[in-house]
């Protein structure tokens, strides 16, 4: 029986979104940072978790958009690339993966201080460092060995981490001290500003619940709510630890520390909260350096997978199954980074800037990725969620503006070292992604405004006598539609076989057939200057090989031939075109080749949503040899005056050609009156070289309903016949 | 009460591993349904999509080579994070009565079947009437009580649930019980597990202390090396 694809798994709910973008922003930042934060923002520095806050929510409203209309793995850079390119891709996956090492050497030294500060004989610079390194490479044998799904354990982690902060925000409130909050910005909008790029990297995790955006059940619901709530609640959080640690100590004794909250827990909350305070900040540091390297695996996979970067990081070990060799490049990196630290004083301020610039630069250009997906509307990106007007343009041109007013703000050595990294991206996208990838981006199309797509119609070829007639009828028709899409056609051939196997050798005879088959479907395709691509297919149903290949290709339009027999088998075209004339989702023409010339066509049409399918193909058709088509109507003479039924008739042709978008000389009229309609229309049709009839509407069920007329014109007219079923 | 007309068992088949697990136990259980997931366990740090990538075209044809070997039932190949979620949700889609593990059996000759108590009772005993109908397995229904309590119960548990197997049609002669006294139920089961071919359980919805420290359960299922056929819980 049949295996249902490679499935990926949705088993994430809500509960598991939340506490994974929560979990993973909640961590080492609100440990560290309230003590840098503090010294260059004074009280006010909580007004700069808010704004960080708030352009963290800017960047989750674009993504969860984004990311409900593409749930790969990848995230920011995965959308960057297709909206923008190759050249912005490349920046944004250089930017976000040197931005997590950033991030996991920032969160490591912050556990060395934490670990180190409250013992007094242990103090220096090189112990830090030390059990910095010692914790990362603890770390990144754990991840190097891989570990499985331990959601309970994760969520006791983020549940004791979350309860000891919010009792030290819930007591330490009484004993905040009014005197401590004057003067409130002591150093003016200008360092609540630059305070915000350092603390920004505090809230780096919510982007999480977008990168598993194909893991999450509901995802259309469950995403936008998950980033935003988790987002918000975070916010208020750092917002209140900010206010109780300036509070309760006065800022500028706040700023000389290295673990402020422990600090501040101290005066009211004795050694028991330092201890508790400490307990958290080092598993907070754990969790939050855990989390950056699994990140960084998954952005190194989305780049190695479009060719941005060479796959061999994407090789996973042969026992474990780990991305190893991603994981021991980013660990080795951040290595790096920590040992720094032994040179550097302010290195954790400027870790935590520098991976801030690359996640702030990173999120404009998600922004201007969301407006370029809306404008270029590309086939596939269908969000389940979208910004509503206002939020959308308002989210985007807000968010790009108030990144760049944080970057602006920040440390010059910070922008030197942000703007260094963006510039290897270019240099990186010059030297070795171009020439490798083709992935231009959407940017040009979402400046036209209109998509660039083509106009495709499909035409299974099986019979070398009628590929040339069935191909240049495709070839008009997709021509025709040239104001729809870049005309293009796609010849199939399906080599039926019982149980399709790669391994199987289908006999050799076949093969030169179909390649001869296909070679001469190009020559045509040559001769009448048209973009044709080949497929062969080989499966056991001919049929249903033809009906995946139209799905696969989104086709137009579907040409097939047809011997004109009826009724055999118990099939009412045969076993091949029945389930494509019942399930295809394009519109279908069925052509019995009779003669050599397509000559004049003339379509029958009748009242009905077919009716302007037939007229536009007959247009179409006619084209082949440049003819103008008439549109045949009959009618019964009802009434005394012959010429009542003649306006009939006439309306009828007339409100077709008009759905259909065709203007007056573009078809020739022609009503019949006559009791016997079926004589009649035989009669008229037998004048043309081509009759286009209509199938009567959408199948139902497995019936495919087939008039009396269209079955008399198949039997009795001599000249070739179109049935046609629109979509 | 109604009995499952048609029973349909999920066989999980780890496909990460080269050797295929011992699943003779599935030629031995008579007419029954079976859907076959392959799962391919990926580690936290690895993207799904990255081992179906690499591994997609084996891990299928190992999931193909199991199922040849036992009468090509329809087949499921997931690469999950969650092995557990997986499980169960492919129980859900496709309906299945019970999920199998693997286990060392070659033939079904006894079956073990703890009773917990009233817990999804119905359905355990509709499945276990099902096989027996099917095959020609003697079964023993087993029951553990606390040191300190009145053992009727216990035996009115299991000598109601032998009635209700005969009124299902299976043979007297092929039921028994056993009540034990004061013992562990894990560590009875396991033991009297080995002298068994298959054992049948019962799901039951995991307290806390389940949820944080792990499952009764599957502590069980880990530590038998026959094969179990864990009844779902459906109700």
């Amino acid at each position: 029986m049949s295996v249902e694809g490679n499935e990926l798994e949705r088993t994430l709910g809500f509960v598991e979104a939340m506490t994974l973008g929560g979990g993973t922003m909640i961590g080492a930042g609100i440990f560290i940072l309230p003590g840098i934060a503090a010294e260059t923002a004074g009280p006010a520095s909580s007004i700069s978790y808010a704004i960080a806050g708030f352009v963290a929510l800017l960047a989750a409203l674009s993504l969860s958009e984004l990311a409900t209309g593409m749930p790969i793995a990848g995230g920011s850079y995965h959308y960057v690339n297709r909206a923008l390119g190759g050249l912005f891709g490349a920046i944004v996956g250089w930017g976000m993966w040197t931005g997590l090492m950033f991030a996991s050497a920032f969160y490591m030294i912050g556990f060395g201080q934490y670990l180190v500060e409250p013992i007094p004989f242990l103090d220096g610079r090189v112990f830090i460092v030390g059990l910095g390194l010692v914790g990362l490479v603890l770390l990144l044998g754990v991840n190097y060995y891989g570990t499985e799904e331990s959601s309970a354990f994760q969520n006791v982690t983020i549940g004791v981490e979350t309860a000891i902060i919010l009792v030290f925000v819930a007591v330490g409130v009484f004993f905040i001290d009014p005197g401590n909050l004057e003067p409130f910005a002591p150093f003016g909008p200008g360092g609540v500003v630059a305070t915000t790029g350092i603390v920004f990297i505090s809230f780096l995790g919510f982007e999480i619940i977008a990168t598993v955006a194909g893991e999450i059940k509901n995802p259309g619901r469950i995403i936008p709510l998950s980033m935003i709530l988790s987002v918000v609640l975070v916010t208020i959080l750092y917002v209140l630890v900010m206010l109780v640690s300036t509070g309760v100590i006065p800022f500028e004794s706040l700023g000389d520390s290295p673990i402020p909250v422990s600090d501040v827990a101290v005066t009211y909350l004795g050694p028991a909260g330092v201890v508790a305070i400490v307990f958290a900040a080092i598993i907070a540091a754990i969790s939050s350096s855990n989390s950056s390297i699994l990140a960084a695996s998954r952005v190194i996979y989305a780049m190695g997978r479009d060719g941005v970067v060479t796959d061999w990081f994407n090789v996973s070990h042969p026992q474990f199954y780990t991305p190893h060799r991603a994981i021991a490049a980013t660990g080795g990196v951040t290595a790096l980074l920590i040992l720094v630290g032994l040179e550097v004083e302010t290195i954790i301020a400027l870790l935590a800037e520098a991976a801030s610039f690359s996640f702030l630069v990173a999120y404009s250009l998600v922004h201007i990725s969301l407006v370029v997906f809306r404008r270029a509307d590309p086939d596939g990106y269908d969000p389940s969620f979208t910004l509503p007007r206002p939020l959308y343009p308002a989210v985007p041109i807000l968010g790009v503006v108030l990144s760049l007013v944080v970057v602006s703000q920040m440390a010059t050595v910070v922008v030197v070292i942000g703007s260094g990294i963006v510039a290897f991206g270019v240099v990186w996208y010059a030297t070795y992604t171009r020439g490798r990838v083709v992935s231009e981006g959407l940017l040009s199309e979402a400046i036209r405004g209109k998509p660039a797509e083509p106009f495709r119609v499909v035409v299974p070829v099986a019979n070398p006598a009628t590929q040339r007639g069935l191909l240049r009828l495709a070839a008009a028709s997709a021509h025709a539609n040239e104001d729809r899409g870049t005309p293009e056609l796609v010849a199939v051939n399906v080599t039926p076989v019982a149980h399709p196997s790669p391994f199987q050798n289908v006999e050799a005879d076949r093969f030169e057939h179909q390649r001869e088959l296909l070679k001469s479907a190009h020559d045509i395709a040559a001769e009448m200057n048209v973009t044709l691509r080949t497929r062969t297919v080989v499966a056991p149903d001919v049929g249903e090989a033809i009906l995946d290949v139209l799905e696969e290709e989104v086709a137009d339009e579907a040409i097939l031939g047809w011997d004109g027999t009826l009724g055999r088998d118990g099939h009412v075209f045969g076993a091949t075109v029945d389930p494509v004339v019942r399930n295809a989702s394009c519109d279908v023409s069925l052509v019995n080749l009779k003669n050599e010339t397509i000559g004049t066509p003339v379509a029958l049409i009748a009242p009905g949503h077919n009716a302007p399918v037939i007229a536009h193909q007959a247009v179409e058709f006619a084209t082949v040899d440049g003819t103008v088509p008439t549109l045949l109507n009959v009618q019964p003479p009802r009434g005394k005056s012959g010429s009542d039924a003649e306006e009939r008739g006439r309306s009828v042709v007339v409100d077709a050609a008009e759905a259909a978008g065709l203007d007056p000389g573009e078809y020739e009229v022609q009503v019949v009156v006559n009791d016997d309609i079926g004589r009649a229309i035989v009669e008229a049709t037998s004048q043309y070289d081509t009759v286009c009839v209509g199938l009567s509407g959408r199948t139902e069920g497995s019936r495919i309903p087939f008039g009396t007329v269209t079955e008399r014109v198949v039997h009795d007219v001599p000249s070739n016949v179109a049935l046609i079923r629109g979509s | 009460m109604t009995r499952i007309d048609e029973l349909r068992i999920l066989v999980p088949v780890d496909v990460s591993g080269t050797e295929p697990p011992p699943l003779d136990v599935l030629d031995h259980l008579g007419a029954v349904e079976v859907v076959l997931l392959g799962y391919f366990p990926v580690p936290d740090q690895a993207e799904p999509a990255l081992l179906r990538d690499q591994y997609g075209s084996k891990a299928t044809d190992r999931l193909d080579a199991v199922a040849d070997e036992h009468g090509d039932p329809a087949e499921v190949l997931v690469f999950t994070h969650d092995r557990e979620a997986t499980i169960d949700r492919i129980a859900d889609e496709y309906d299945c009565d019970a999920v199998l593990t693997a286990g060392r059996s070659t033939v079904v000759e006894r079956v073990l079947v703890p009773l917990r108590g009233d817990v999804n009772l119905n359905r355990i005993l509709a499945v276990v009437a099902d096989l027996l109908l099917a095959g020609n397995e003697t079964a023993t229904l087993f029951h553990s009580v606390p040191e300190d309590t009145d053992p009727t119960q216990g035996e009115l548990l299991l000598m109601g649930a032998v009635d209700r197997l005969v009124e299902y049609g299976v043979g007297r002669d092929r039921v028994d019980w056993q009540l034990s006294k004061g013992g562990d139920p894990q560590t009875d089961i396991v033991e009297l597990g080995a002298e068994y071919d298959l054992v049948v359980l019962g799901e039951t919805d995991p307290s806390l202390r389940e949820r944080i420290i792990g499952n009764v359960l599957s502590a069980i299922v880990d530590a038998l090396d026959v094969p179990a056929l864990i009844v779902r819980d459906v109700e």
